[in-house]
C-alpha cells in the first residue's frame, strides 16, 4: 500500500506538471456555458444559486426507488463490498479527482465513484457491464435503444444541477423499471458494448426539454410523411425520323405575359403563407428556460468506426432518439466513460457540443484516467520527445508500469430480461408518450383483449383539446388487421388488412357500417376467386373493379333507383333496390378481332335497352357500336314481332354482311339478355356481400329463387364482409403462434401433460431401485462402519429373507390352487348327488361355474410352474447384487 | 345389296337448302332465318347421313363449315371436299370408299371417320396435322406397316382399327402400343401405361432404330432449313454466292480455252494466285454487303419505329377528340329527346349540327397534319436510303473494278505464257508434253491470241453480270421500299379519311332521323 501510495503522488506531481502546460493552451476551460460574456463568476454563481432554489420548489417529485424497497441482504457480495484491485481504482480515482479539482478549481467535481443501492462508492465504468442480449431485436442500437425507453419509467435527478449521489447497478434498475437519465444511459449503454458498439457514457449539460424527456415540442415520427421520392424521367434523346410537331401559332409575348402575372399571384400567396408560419412558429416557441445550461443530463455517445457506424452520434436513451454531435439540444460534456477508461473534457463548451472533437486518443481534448486503454495515442506526445527528453523517460517508465493496471471487472452481476419483461417491455405494458400536438400510446402486445399494440392521437391544437385523427395498429389479429385509421373531421375510419383476410380485404374505408353508404373495399389481388380488387360504394351506385378475370371483365357499375314501396304483405321479404344500369367493361381479349370484342356494355334496365361498344381497332380512332331496343310488340295482326330492322341500331367501322342479318341480331341480343340477367344476379350478389340485412334475409325469404332476376337461387358461399367484420370487431380473437410456448393453451397442455408422463415415469424408477438393504441396514446401531462380520450377516439375511419370501409365495399359490381343486371336487360331488332334481338354470349356472373354476385352476398352475421357475434365478440375481452393492462389496470380496 | 334396292341420289341445291333448313335455327330465329334465308356460307355444321349420296359435289359454298357429316351413304370417292378448309370434323363412314384421297387441303381437320369402308391403305394424309382421332374400324388394311405412317401425327390420341384384317394378328396391340406411343385411347378403349410399358420393352430395338432413322431425317431437314434461310438472308444484302469462289467457279465453267490453257506450264500456279485474290476481293464484297444490309435494316426500323409512334400518337389524340365529343352527343341527344319547347329544340339542333362540324374539321385537320408529318419524314428517309444505297452501289462497284483489273492483269500474264509458248513450239524447243487440244490452239498466233481474249472476255462477262444483277437488284429494292411506303401512307390516309366520313355520316344521320321524328311528331 505505501508503495502504491507513493506511486499515485508521483503521478499526481507528473500530472500537475502536465496539466499546468495544458493551462497555458487552455485559458478558459468550462465555466461560461452562456452567451452572456459580461458576466462576472459571482453573479453567475448567484443567479444559479437562486435558481436552483426556485426550481426545487417546483420539482416535488422526489426519487421512488428509495433504499427501503430494495433489499440489500439478497443482492450479491461484489454489489456489497469492493474488492481490492476496486479499492485501488477508487484511490486513483480520488488521486485524480484531486489533481483534477486543483488545476481546474472552476470546473464542477468529477462524476466518478457514486454510491450504488448498499451504500458503497463504486467506479462509474464498473458499473458498465457489456452484455450481448439473446435477443436478435436487440442487436442495432436503434432497436436497443428503443427497448431502454420503452422499458424503464423516467424519474427526474434529485437536483436538476447536479449528478445523483447515487448510481444503482443495471439490474436493480431492470428490476424496479425506474432510473434516473444516468440509469438509462448506463445499461443502454452496456447493451451497445455488448453488441458490438463503440459507446460512451456522457455525462453533460442538456436543454430542458431533454433532461425532462418533454417531447410536446417534436413533431412526432409517426406523423412525419415519407417524402416522396420523384423519378426523374429519362429524356429519350429524340429519334432520327421522328415527326416534327405542327408550328405552334401563339403569341410569345402574350405567353410572358401571363407567366408574370402568374408568379406575381404565386408570390404573394408564398408570402403570406410564410408569415403564417412564421407566427405559429413564435406560439410554438418554448419558454426561455432560466437554467439552460446548467441542467445536468447522461446521455450515450456511439463513435464511428465500429459496427460499421458512419459518423459519431448521440442517442438520448429517455427518448431512444438520435442526435447528430452538433445538436442544439446538448450543451456541453464534462466526461465520458466506458467499460474501459473514463476521459474527462478539456475542451471549451461555449458552443455546445458543435465544436468538439470526439478523437479521445488526444490527451490535450480529453484526460484520461486510466492509461493502457485501446484509443492510439496521437503523434503530440512523440514530438515532445525531443524537447524534454529526460522527464519523458521518468514518464514513460511510469507509465509502463501503470500499464499493468486496467479497469477491475464489473461488479454488477449479468444484465438478464427474462422473455416475459422482454414482451411486456414498458412497465405494465403501457407506456405514453406526448409530442407535439399528438399522444403516443403502447400497449405489449396481448394486453389489450381486441390486439391493440400502439395508439396515435394527432390534434389539431397544441393543447391537444382537439382530436385530429387516430391511428391505431394491432397485432395477432384473427383477422389480420393491422392499422385502423379514423379521420375524426371526415369522420372517415380506413382499417388496413394483412393478407390472410378470409375475403382478401386489404383497405376498408367507411362512415360508418351501415350498408348502402359510402364504403370503399380493397382486395388483395390474386387472391380472390373472382378477381375482384376494389369496390366503391355510394347510397346510389356501385363500382367493382376486376382484374386477370377470364371473361376480361375489368369493371362495372351499378346505379341503383328508389325502393319502390311494396306491400305489408311483402315487407318481411327482401326489398332489394331497383338496379337502374349496369354498365360493364371488358379488357381486350386478344383472341377475338376487335370488332367482335365487347369494350363496354350498358344495361339500362328500365328502358330495356341494351348498348354496345367495341374495342377499337388497333389502326382505327373510332369504335363500333350497337345499341339493341328490346320492345316487344304485337303488330296489327296480332303476330309477336320477333326482330325489326329499327331495333338495333349499328354503327359498324368496317360493315359487314353478317352482321346485317336479322338472325345474327336477333341472335346478338338473345345472348345479350341473357347475360343481362347474369350481370345482374352478379351486382346483386356482390351487394349482397356488402350488405348484411338483405342477405341474411335473403336466405330465408327467397326460398331458393332470386325474384330480381329469375335465376336459380345461388348459395352465396362467400358471408357478407360487413357482417363479418363486425363479427370480428365483436369477437377480436387473436391468434397465437405455435412457437409462442407460453401462450398456446395446447402446446402447453400437451407439454404439461408430457412432463406429468416423464415425472410418473421416474417416480416408477425411484420405486425400482427401491433399497433392497435398508431394513437390515437399519437394524444395525447408525452411524458405524460395518464390520466383515456385519456385513456378512446382512447379505445372509437378506437372502434368506428373500428365499423365505419366495417359499412363502409359492406356498400361497399352492394353497389357493389346492383350495380351488377342492371347492371343485365339492361341487362335482354335488352336481353328481342332485343331477336329477336340478333345474336347468341350475344346471347352467353349474356348468358356467365348472368353466371358471376349471380356468382359475389353469392360471394358479401356470403361475405356480412359472415361480418354480423363475424363483432360483430371482434368488441368484439377489445374491449377485448384493456381492456388487457398494455397501458391502469390501468386506465380500475376500469371501470370493 | 342396300344401295342397289334405292335410286342412288344426287346432291343438288334443293338438298342443301333443305337439309339446311332442317337442321338451322328452330322457334323465333327459325322464324327470321325462314324470312331472310340462311346463304351456305354462314353455315357451320351440316349433317347429309341416309341419303344415298353417290358422289360428293355442290359443297363448295360451305366455306366455313367446321363439322360435315356423310355418313351411312354409298360415297366411292372422297372428293369435292378442297373447299372446306374450316372443316373440323368429318364423318365418311359406312359408305364404299376404297382410297383416301382429296383430303389435302383440310388442315384443320381433328377428327376424321372413314369407319366401314374399303380401304387397304393408310396413305394421303399428310396435310392433316392436327389430327387427333382417326377411325379406320371395318375396312381392309393388311399391312402393320400402315401403323409407321400414323406416327407423324403428334396430337393423335384416338385410333381404331378393329375389324381389319390387321386387328386379327397376334402382336397388333402390342404393336401399337409401341409405335404410337402418345396414343391414347385404341379401338375406344384407354391403353393401359403397364401394357404400354410392356410393349415398349418388347419392340425396343426396332423402334429405337426407327427413331434414329427418324432423327437422322429430321436433323437433314433441319440443315437444309438452316441453310434456306441463310441464303434469304444473303439474297437479302444482294451478296449470296459471293463468300466463296462460287464466282470464280462459275467463269471457268462455261470458258472451254480457259480450261485447256490452264494445262500450259506456270498456268497453274499463276490460276491458284488469281483465284486467292480473287475470292477475297469476293469475300471482301460480301462482308460489306452484309454490314450495309444490317445499317439499311437499322434505318429502316427507326423509321417504322418513329412513324408508327407519330400515328399512334395522332390515334389517341383522335380517339380522345371522339370520346369528348360522345359524352357531350349523349348528353344533348338526351336533352333533344326531352326537350317540348319546339324552338329550343331547334336551337338545340343546330348547336348539335355545329358540334358535328367541329368534330369532322378537327378530325381532319389532325389526318391533315399527321399527312404533313408523316411526307415530310418520308422524304427525309427515302433521301437516306436512296444515299445508302448509292454508296453500297458505288463501294461494290469500286470492288468488282479490282476483280477487273485481277482479270486482265490475269490475261496479259496468259497471253505472255500463251505467246512464249507458242515460240517455243514454233521453235520445236518445247520439252513438256501437251494435251492435244490445246496443242491444236497453237497453231498460229491469231489463234491463241483470240482463244486466250476468248476466255478473258468470258471472265468479264460474268463479272458484269454479276455486278448488273447486284446494282439492278439494288435498285429495284430501294425504288420499290420507297414505293410501298408511299403506297402504304396514301392507303392510310385513305383509310383514315374514309373512317372519319363514315362516323361523321353515322352522327349526322342520327340527328336528322331525330329531326325527322320530331316533325312526325
Amino acid at each position: 500500500m505505501e508503495v502504491l501510495k507513493e506511486k499515485v503522488e508521483e503521478e499526481e506531481e507528473a500530472e500537475r506538471e502536465e496539466a499546468a502546460e495544458r493551462g497555458e493552451k487552455m485559458p478558459r476551460p468550462l465555466e461560461t456555458r452562456r452567451e452572456e460574456p459580461p458576466m462576472t463568476q459571482e453573479m453567475l454563481r448567484d443567479l444559479e444559486k437562486k435558481l436552483s432554489e426556485i426550481e426545487i420548489v417546483i420539482l416535488e417529485q422526489p426519487l421512488i426507488v428509495t433504499k427501503d424497497s430494495i433489499d440489500i441482504s439478497k443482492l450479491p457480495l461484489s454489489y456489497r463490498s469492493n474488492t481490492l484491485k476496486e479499492e485501488h481504482l477508487l484511490q486513483v480515482a480520488d488521486n485524480f479527482a484531486r489533481q483534477y479539482s486543483h488545476l481546474c478549481p472552476d470546473r464542477v467535481p468529477l462524476f466518478l465513484h457514486p454510491l450504488n443501492e448498499c451504500q458503497v462508492p463504486k467506479f462509474v465504468s464498473t458499473t458498465i457491464r457489456p452484455t450481448l442480449m439473446p435477443y436478435p431485436e436487440l442487436y442495432n442500437w436503434d432497436n436497443c435503444a428503443q427497448f431502454v425507453s420503452d422499458f424503464l419509467s423516467m424519474v427526474p435527478l434529485p437536483d436538476p444541477l447536479q449528478p445523483p449521489s447515487h448510481l444503482y447497478s443495471s439490474t436493480t434498475v431492470l428490476k424496479h423499471q425506474k432510473g434516473n437519465c444516468f440509469d438509462f444511459s448506463t445499461l443502454l449503454c452496456s447493451m451497445l458494448v455488448g453488441a458490438g458498439y463503440d459507446a460512451y457514457c456522457v455525462n453533460g449539460y442538456g436543454s430542458q426539454d431533454l433532461c425532462q424527456m418533454d417531447l410536446t415540442r417534436d413533431v412526432c415520427p409517426l406523423t412525419m410523411k415519407h417524402k416522396e421520392v420523384v423519378q426523374q424521367e429519362e429524356k429519350v434523346p429524340p429519334k432520327k425520323y421522328a415527326i416534327k410537331p405542327p408550328r405552334d401559332l401563339s403569341s410569345r409575348f402574350e405567353q410572358e405575359q401571363k407567366m408574370k402575372k402568374q408568379q406575381e399571384i404565386k408570390g404573394e400567396k408564398e408570402k403570406q403563407w410564410k408569415e403564417e408560419e412564421q407566427r405559429l412558429l413564435e406560439l410554438e416557441k418554448a419558454k426561455i428556460d432560466p437554467l439552460h445550461g446548467l441542467r445536468v443530463h447522461a446521455w450515450v455517445l456511439v463513435l464511428s468506426g465500429k459496427r460499421e457506424v458512419p459518423e459519431s452520434f448521440f442517442i438520448d436513451p429517455l427518448t431512444a432518439r438520435s442526435y447528430s454531435t452538433q445538436d442544439d439540444h446538448f450543451l456541453g460534456i464534462e466526461s465520458l466513460w466506458n467499460h474501459k477508461n473514463y476521459w474527462v473534457n478539456m475542451q471549451d463548451c461555449w458552443n455546445g457540443c458543435k465544436d468538439l472533437v470526439f478523437d479521445l486518443g488526444d490527451p490535450v481534448r480529453w484526460e484520461y484516467l486510466l492509461l493502457g486503454t485501446d484509443k492510439p495515442q496521437l503523434a503530440v506526445a512523440e514530438e515532445e520527445d525531443d524537447g524534454m527528453n529526460d522527464e519523458d523517460m521518468e514518464n514513460l517508465g511510469k507509465e509502463d508500469e501503470d500499464k499493468s493496471f486496467d479497469m477491475p471487472p464489473s461488479w454488477v452481476e449479468q444484465i438478464e430480461i427474462s422473455p416475459e419483461a422482454f414482451e411486456t417491455r414498458c412497465p405494465n405494458g403501457k407506456k405514453v408518450i406526448q409530442y407535439k400536438r399528438a399522444k403516443l400510446e403502447k400497449w405489449a402486445p396481448y394486453l389489450n383483449s381486441d390486439g391493440l399494440v400502439c395508439r396515435l392521437t394527432t390534434y389539431e391544437d397544441l393543447e391537444c383539446t382537439e382530436t385530429l385523427e387516430i391511428k391505431e395498429w394491432y397485432q395477432h389479429r384473427e383477422d389480420m388487421l393491422e392499422l385502423k385509421h379514423i379521420n375524426k373531421n371526415t369522420g372517415l375510419n380506413i382499417d388496413y388488412f394483412k393478407p390472410g383476410h378470409p375475403q382478401a380485404l386489404r383497405v376498408h374505408s367507411y362512415k360508418s357500417m351501415q350498408p348502402e353508404m359510402d364504403r370503399v373495399m380493397e382486395f388483395y389481388e390474386t387472391a380472390r376467386v373472382d378477381g375482384l380488387i376494389k369496390r366503391e360504394e355510394t347510397p346510389k351506385t356501385m363500382t367493382e373493379y376486376y382484374q386477370g378475370r377470364s371473361d376480361f371483365l375489368s369493371y362495372r357499375h351499378v346505379d341503383f333507383g328508389d325502393r319502390v314501396k311494396k306491400l305489408a304483405l311483402n315487407s318481411a321479404e327482401s326489398n332489394p333496390r331497383p338496379m337502374v344500369k349496369i354498365t360493364e367493361r371488358f379488357s381486350r381479349n386478344p383472341a377475338k378481332p376487335a370488332d367482335e370484342d365487347v369494350a363496354e356494355r350498358v344495361f339500362l334496365i328500365p328502358e330495356e335497352r341494351i348498348q354496345l361498344r367495341y374495342h377499337c381497332r388497333d389502326d382505327h380512332i373510332t369504335a363500333s357500336k350497337r345499341e339493341f331496343l328490346r320492345r316487344t310488340e304485337v303488330d296489327s295482326k296480332g303476330n309477336k314481332i320477333i326482330m325489326t330492322p329499327d331495333m338495333c341500331i349499328s354503327f359498324e367501322v368496317e360493315p359487314m354482311e353478317h352482321t346485317k342479318k336479322l338472325l345474327y341480331q336477333y341472335e346478338a341480343m338473345m345472348k345479350l339478355k341473357n347475360e343481362e340477367k347474369l350481370s345482374k344476379h352478379q351486382a346483386w350478389e356482390s351487394e349482397l356481400e356488402v350488405d348484411p340485412w338483405e342477405c341474411g334475409q335473403v336466405g330465408g325469404g327467397m326460398g331458393g329463387g332470386c325474384l330480381n332476376c329469375a335465376l336459380p337461387y345461388f348459395p352465396i358461399q362467400v358471408l357478407e364482409i360487413l357482417k363479418l367484420r363486425e363479427e370480428e370487431e365483436e369477437a377480436h380473437t387473436l391468434t397465437i403462434s405455435i412457437y409462442d410456448t407460453k401462450r398456446n393453451e395446447k402446446s402447453k397442455e400437451y407439454r404439461e401433460a408430457m412432463e406429468r408422463v416423464m415425472h410418473e415415469e421416474h417416480l416408477r424408477q425411484v420405486e425400482a431401485q427401491l433399497d433392497y438393504l435398508a431394513p437390515f441396514l437399519a437394524q444395525l446401531p447408525p452411524g458405524e462402519k460395518l464390520t466383515r462380520w456385519q456385513a456378512a450377516r446382512v447379505k445372509d439375511e437378506c437372502l434368506s429373507d428373500f428365499k423365505q419370501r419366495l417359499i412363502d409365495k409359492a406356498n400361497l399359490i399352492q394353497a389357493r390352487f389346492e383350495k380351488e381343486t377342492q371347492e371343485l371336487q365339492k361341487k362335482q360331488q354335488w352336481y353328481q348327488e342332485n343331477q336329477v332334481t336340478l333345474t336347468p338354470e341350475d344346471e347352467d349356472w353349474y356348468l358356467s361355474y365348472c368353466s371358471q373354476a376349471m380356468f382359475r385352476i389353469r392360471i394358479l398352475e401356470q403361475r405356480l410352474n412359472r415361480h418354480k421357475e423363475l424363483a432360483p434365478l430371482k434368488y441368484l440375481a439377489l445374491e449377485e447384487k448384493l456381492h456388487k452393492d457398494p455397501r458391502l462389496v469390501d468386506f465380500l470380496k475376500v469371501y470370493v | 345389296r342396300l344401295y342397289d334396292s334405292v335410286e342412288p341420289r344426287v346432291m343438288d341445291e334443293d338438298m342443301l337448302k333443305l337439309a339446311v333448313g332442317e337442321q338451322g335455327p328452330q322457334e323465333e330465329a327459325g322464324q327470321l332465318a325462314r324470312q331472310e334465308g340462311i346463304l351456305f356460307k354462314d353455315v357451320v355444321s351440316l349433317r347429309l347421313d341416309f341419303q344415298n349420296i353417290l358422289r360428293i359435289d355442290s359443297l363448295w359454298q360451305f366455306e366455313n363449315l367446321r363439322k360435315l357429316q356423310l355418313d351411312n351413304n354409298i360415297i366411292e370417292k372422297i372428293e369435292g371436299l378442297e373447299h372446306l378448309v374450316h372443316l373440323v370434323w368429318l364423318d365418311l363412314s359406312f359408305n364404299n370408299i376404297e382410297a383416301i384421297e382429296g383430303l389435302d387441303t383440310l388442315v384443320n381437320l381433328e377428327d376424321l371417320s372413314l369407319f366401314n369402308n374399303r380401304i387397304a391403305k393408310i396413305d394421303s394424309l399428310d396435310a392433316l396435322v392436327k389430327l387427333q382421332v382417326l377411325s379406320l374400324g371395318n375396312n381392309q388394311i393388311g399391312n402393320m406397316m400402315n401403323i409407321i405412317y400414323l406416327r407423324r401425327f403428334k396430337d393423335l390420341r384416338s385410333l381404331s382399327l378393329s375389324g381389319n384384317p390387321i386387328a386379327e394378328s397376334e402382336d397388333y396391340k402390342m404393336f401399337i402400343y409401341a409405335y404410337l406411343p402418345d396414343l391414347v385411347y385404341l379401338d375406344f378403349r384407354r391403353i393401359d401405361d403397364h401394357m404400354k410399358e410392356l410393349a415398349e420393352s418388347k419392340h425396343q430395338y426396332s423402334i429405337d432404330e426407327l427413331k434414329h432413322r427418324e432423327s437422322l431425317i429430321q436433323a437433314r431437314l433441319d440443315d437444309e432449313l438452316a441453310r434456306q434461310v441463310e441464303l434469304e438472308k444473303h439474297k437479302a444484302a444482294f451478296v449470296e454466292h459471293l463468300n466463296g469462289s462460287f464466282l470464280f467457279d462459275s467463269m471457268y465453267t462455261e470458258d472451254v480455252e480457259g480450261n485447256k490453257l490452264a494445262y500450259l506450264p506456270g498456268v497453274g500456279e499463276l490460276l491458284q494466285g488469281y483465284k486467292d485474290k480473287f475470292v477475297i476481293i469476293c469475300l471482301n464484297i460480301f462482308e460489306y454487303g452484309l454490314k450495309q444490309q444490317e445499317k439499311r435494316k437499322l434505318e429502316l426500323d427507326t423509321f417504322n419505329e418513329c412513324v408508327k409512334e407519330a400515328i399512334q400518337e395522332n390515334q389517341e389524340q383522335g380517339k380522345h377528340r371522339i370520346a369528348e365529343f360522345e359524352e357531350k352527343h349523349l348528353l344533348s341527344l338526351n336533352a333533344i329527346r326531352e326537350e317540348s319547347d319546339l324552338t329550343n329544340i331547334e336551337v338545340r339542333i343546330v348547336e348539335y349540327g355545329e358540334d358535328i362540324t367541329e368534330l369532322f374539321n378537327v378530325l381532319m385537320t389532325l389526318e391533315m397534319q399527321l399527312v404533313e408529318q408523316l411526307e415530310e419524314t418520308i422524304n427525309m428517309f427515302e433521301r437516306n436510303i436512296m444515299d445508302l444505297v448509292a454508296l453500297f452501289i458505288e463501294n461494290v462497284q469500286s470492288l468488282m473494278a479490282q476483280c477487273r483489273d485481277l482479270e486482265n492483269h490475269h490475261h496479259e500474264k496468259l497471253l505472255e505464257i500463251s505467246i512464249n509458248t507458242l515460240e517455243k513450239i514454233l521453235k520445236g524447243e518445247l520439252d513438256e508434253d501437251l494435251p492435244d487440244d490445246l496443242r491444236a490452239l497453237f497453231v498460229d498466233k491469231d489463234t491463241i491470241v483470240n482463244a486466250v481474249g476468248a476466255s478473258h472476255d468470258i471472265h468479264l462477262l460474268k463479272i458484269d453480270n454479276r455486278e448488273d444483277e447486284l446494282v439492278t437488284r439494288t435498285n429495284s429494292w430501294c425504288t420499290h421500299l420507297v414505293d410501298m411506303i408511299h403506297k402504304d401512307e396514301i392507303m392510310r390516309n385513305r383509310r383514315r379519311v374514309k373512317e372519319i366520313n363514315q362516323y361523321i355520316d353515322h352522327i349526322q344521320n342520327e340527328l336528322d332521323n331525330l329531326e325527322c321524328g320530331d316533325v312526325i311528331d
